[in-house]
């Protein structure tokens, strides 16, 4: 073991909440069962960390075994740091006959023609999702594993989750990943959060929509003597579509977690109607932050703090699958549209 | 007193001996006593329990009898029965005509679904002031319903789709561009065909790993499941591991287009009964196909 794969180790371990570092190391199978049991977790973490680099280097273990395990922790806790969401375009012929086997060789093959210096490692997930950890280097220097870049890619699916990619790198990512996939191109979403089952369930449709229905279920009655009967009945009627309208705009049930929307306006400044004399675009940007953004855009809507029905500004976040928009002047329409139609 | 007295005068342990003898014979009748009383209660307990089982038979029987009764009816003149009929006869009467009733009821709604799913079952509601419509797809295989997808549609000049919980892998955009503006059953049927043969492939490989499992394993599939690669053994002594390879290429089928059957044993797929298992793959749905060979004892 080399002095840089300790160095990482000894990051990658710093990194791991001690609560977490039992339950990852039982993962990673490259400790023997004696080895493991022989770790205590109670221990400080730099005396715990001691003693697993010496059965590191008892075992003969290399930087490869120490990015897998950095990868099992990532993979169990994907909540850190930001995700970007990439969409695939032009599908061809082979796009849905891909395996994950071909789909490997191919890209790590794409990538490394791309890039000299660049470690891949690749992981089938048991959702049938794949994990890439790619930990980029250039002509001069080793890859670096401290700041490595996470793909998340289910095969058929156009869509690309992506973590820690820098401007610098996106190039080489996009050549390796159309492809390998047998798309014809790939495109921003302008959708980002922190949770990506979250992305992931507002993308591929997971979360439960709500749809008008024939029969519209009835409210329960919540107070067991009404005030008046005409009142009562005005108001749960009031109160039924307010929040028929919420969850037809929001979904149902669990709502994806997103933590942000943002809307960019690049609208001229109008006077009592008439264009203003100004032509400079009146520039302003508008942006909504919660821990669970799309429960409390429905709340206001089902409390009656929000008009209903929702104005499409609000409901494209989950109609269209992204939180960040451009308003211009052509009508929203234009802009909003330039994501996905469907 | 008086027998204490003259027992005091022939000694008192005499006494207290006869005192002893006395009590133990109280004690033991006691006891005696108790033992009946408790043998009695468990005995009527008993007779409670055997008596409210005769009552359950009872009643159990009869509704069984008068099901059968009323079934033989219903299948004799496929009762359309009306409301007035639960007002007819007495008390056991109107039991009777009103499980009559919910049973014909329950035929008519099962020929309405038929029905339903005869002219191409959607269920169409109609969205805000007839602008659009919103319109759910149910997908079944063997009989069994799964899940329901939605979809709403802006009827303007041009059909939009506006919203819908349909999978990104199901080639909706492609559907739509090819039918969507101009026949709207043409597109609904393919979106329908593709569904449905998607849950069907989902849910036949959940019954391999339900019914077959210990047999069969998949050893690989992905989301649209179109390519799934199942292992099984060989039911000879060495048991070899034989890998088969299903893929679908038609997506608006459940069926596999291509099946491919791999073995350690180079000569093993091209046996005749591992080809007539090749062909019973193609026009089978696999775990049928795999429960076959089984009973047939071609794999483990």
């Amino acid at each position: 073991m080399d002095d840089s794969a300790k160095q990482v180790l000894r990051k990658i371990i710093r990194r791991i909440p001690s609560n977490k570092l039992q339950n990852i190391l039982s993962k990673w199978e490259h400790l023997s069962k004696k080895q493991f049991r022989s770790l205590e977790f109670t221990q400080a973490k730099w005396l715990l960390c001691d003693n697993l680099l010496s059965l590191c280097e008892e075992n003969d273990l290399s930087m490869k075994h120490v990015t897998e395990l950095e990868m099992i922790y990532r993979i169990e806790n994907p909540a850190q740091g930001s995700w970007n969401v990439c969409q695939l375009i032009d599908p061809s012929e082979e796009a849905v006959t891909v395996d994950s086997l071909t789909f490997k060789d191919s890209f790590k093959a794409h990538l490394k023609h791309l890039i000299s210096h660049v470690s891949v490692k690749m992981k089938k997930h048991e959702d049938n999702a794949i994990w890439i950890r790619i930990a980029w280097g250039d002509n001069f220097t080793q890859p670096n594993h401290l700041n490595p870049t996470y793909v998340v890619h289910h095969l058929q699916t156009p869509y690309v989750f992506v973590s820690g990619l820098t401007a610098k790198h996106k190039p080489f990512l996009h050549q390796a990943l159309i492809p390998s996939t047998h798309y014809g191109g790939l495109k921003d979403v302008h959708l980002s959060g922190r949770c990506l089952t979250a992305l992931r369930d507002l993308l591929m449709r997971q979360y439960k929509q709500a749809f008008p229905v024939k029969h519209p279920r009835l409210l329960q009655e919540k107070s067991p003597v009404p005030s008046h009967p005409n009142i009562e009945t005005e108001h749960a009627k009031h109160t039924e579509k307010r929040l028929q309208m919420a969850a037809e705009a929001f979904g149902e049930g669990i709502l994806p977690k997103l933590e942000t929307a943002v809307y960019k306006l690049e609208t001229r400044f109008r006077e009592n109607g008439m264009p203003g004399r100004r032509e400079e675009p009146f520039r302003g940007v508008v942006k909504f932050s919660s821990s669970n953004l799309l429960e409390s855009l429905k709340n206001c809507v089902s409390s009656g703090m929000a008009s209903a029905p929702v104005t499409p500004l609000l409901s494209s976040i989950t109609q269209k699958g992204r939180n960040y928009f451009v308003i211009t002047d052509k009508g929203p329409g234009v802009s909003h549209t330039q994501g996905r139609k469907i | 007193m008086e027998d204490a007295r003259e027992c005091l005068g022939e000694g008192v342990l005499k006494h207290l001996n006869v005192l002893e003898v006395e009590a133990l014979a109280l004690s033991g009748r006691q006891q005696l006593c108790l033992q009946q009383q408790s043998r009695v209660d468990d005995l009527r307990i008993m007779v409670e329990k055997l008596r409210a089982h005769r009552d359950m038979l009872k009643a159990r029987a009869k509704t069984n009898m008068s099901l059968q009764h009323l079934k033989a009816v219903a299948d004799q003149r496929n009762v359309d029965c009306n409301e007035d009929d639960i007002n007819a006869g007495g008390s056991s009467r109107t039991a009777q005509s009103q499980l009559s009733f919910l049973v014909a009821r329950r035929t008519q709604v099962k020929d309405l679904l038929q029905a339903h799913h005869f002219i191409g079952g959607y269920d169409v509601t109609e969205t805000g002031r007839g602008k659009g419509v919103y319109i759910s797809i149910a997908t079944a295989f063997e009989g069994l319903y799964l899940e329901t997808y939605n979809l709403e549609l802006d009827l303007g000049h041009v059909v939009q789709i506006c919203r819908h919980n349909i999978p990104p892998f199901i080639p909706l955009e492609k559907l739509a561009q090819v039918h969507l503006q101009t026949d709207l059953m043409d597109f609904l049927s393919a979106l329908s065909d593709h569904l449905n043969a998607f849950a069907g492939r989902r849910q036949q490989v959940c019954l391999i790993q339900e019914v077959l499992l210990g047999s069969v394993e998949v050893m690989e599939s992905n989301v649209l499941f179109n390519t799934i690669v199942l292992m099984c053994k060989d039911a000879g002594e060495n048991g070899r591991a034989i890998l088969c390879t299903l893929e679908y290429s038609d997506l608006s089928r459940y069926l596999p287009t291509k099946v491919t059957i791999e073995s350690e044993d180079q000569d093993l797929p091209s046996t005749p009964w591992w080809k007539e298992s090749q062909s019973l793959l193609l026009c089978t749905p696999a775990h049928k196909a795999f429960q076959a060979l089984k009973m047939k004892g071609l794999i483990a």
